[in-house]
């Protein structure tokens, strides 16, 4: 299942939920040239989780679900411009887990 | 005592002295204030976040007192609300002596680096004083990376009648217009700066028309999202703070006058 929120995609299978790039974020933003993720990994929804630095503007991320992030997108932090690709294995930004999934459910569907 | 010109006369010595080729750019002979003021200008706007000497500071902050005090100053009493805890108001944003005044910056945070540039940024950074770029920088340096779009950072105001400025970065419109991710990073602005006006403990706060300069948003759009996320943000957080609306141009006084007092 994949919902939208934030301009950011969150895709759900099992227990994990990935957290990726929209096309219209992509085309706001331009080039990615910079990505620098939040250190802390319990997020409440709303919260920064990530810095680019694009070529058309400079934008905080926030995240979409309150959740634990389990892994971030480290390629894109010394290949930024992989955050341009249109495929999510390459654009995704993190992975969340101890999601409450009726908070999921709630987010508009993509 | 130095006399104006005095002090403008060593002000742009300093500033060329520390150029590396700053004697070419003194030209021919300056004969009025006016020529004097706008290369001091010039040289402000396009130096570095840098140490500065105390009498450089000192003959400085004597001469921008001066200059900026020479004019009208407007404080909030002098201005009627429009609505509750809303006042609009037409005039030049560095003659304010409120609280905070907004300043619609770029994501670099240093002021405007282009020598007379005729923007708010530029004119804020010139007429607040060189400290204002070294505080800036500060941050920045903090920080470690470019300031967001839809964020706010305070400074002290220094020569400004103003005691604080707010920075905030707001989203540029390219040739493909607004979209819903940049008409959220405005209302961002203006939400992040009553947020920080409030943790401060300010009484009042002036906005700018932020983004529709240099930035292109559409006056019109730009009006209602300003307008309407500070009415949401005073009555959500029950929130105290009195808000002026500063305009600059006649148009932006007819569209604002629209929103708020005729509708």
């Amino acid at each position: 299942m994949k919902k939208r929120a934030n301009f950011l995609f969150i895709e759900k299978q099992d227990d994990v939920y990935t957290v990726s790039m929209t096309p219209e974020l992509q085309d706001d933003i331009g080039t990615v040239g910079f990505v620098e993720f939040v250190d802390e990994d319990n997020v409440k929804k709303d919260d920064p989780i990530l810095n680019l630095e694009a070529s058309k503007t400079v934008l905080e991320a926030y995240s979409p679900l309150t959740g634990k992030i389990v892994e971030r997108n480290d390629k894109a932090v010394s290949e930024p411009a992989l955050l341009n690709s249109a495929k999510t294995e390459e654009n995704w930004l993190i992975k969340l887990s101890d999601v409450d999934e009726a908070e999921f459910n709630q987010l508009e569907d993509a | 005592m130095l006399n104006q010109e005095d002090r403008l006369d060593y002000l742009i010595r300093y500033l060329l002295e520390e150029k590396p080729n700053g004697q070419e750019l003194a030209q021919s002979e300056l004969n009025s204030m006016d020529e004097k003021f706008e290369l001091f200008r010039g040289l402000c706007n396009v130096r570095e976040a840098k140490l500065v000497s105390d009498e450089f500071i000192e003959t400085q902050d004597a001469f921008l007192t001066e200059w900026n005090h020479d004019r009208k100053i407007t404080r909030l009493d002098d201005l009627q609300p429009v609505q509750s805890q809303i006042y609009l108001w037409k005039g030049d944003i560095t003659t304010l002596a409120v609280d905070a005044i907004v300043n619609a910056a770029n994501s670099r945070l240093l002021g405007c680096t282009q020598a007379n540039h005729d923007c708010i940024d530029n004119i804020i950074h010139t007429r607040a004083g060189v400290q204002l770029r070294l505080a800036c920088d500060e941050i920045m340096t903090e920080q470690g990376r470019m300031e967001a779009a839809g964020k706010a950072k305070l400074t002290d105001s220094y020569n400004l009648p103003s005691s604080y400025v707010i920075h905030t970065v707001g989203p540029f419109i390219d040739e493909r217009g607004v979209s819903p991710i940049k008409e959220q990073l405005l209302a961002s602005c203006y939400s992040s700066c009553l947020k920080l006006a409030d943790e401060q403990g300010l009484d009042t706060i002036a906005f700018c028309c932020i983004a529709t300069g240099e930035f292109n948003f559409p006056n019109e759009r730009a009006a209602e999202i300003a307008i309407q996320t500070v009415k949401e943000y005073l009555s959500k957080y029950k929130s105290k703070l009195n808000v002026i609306f500063n305009v600059f141009s006649e148009e932006d006084l007819t569209i604002y006058e629209n929103l708020l007092v005729n509708e």
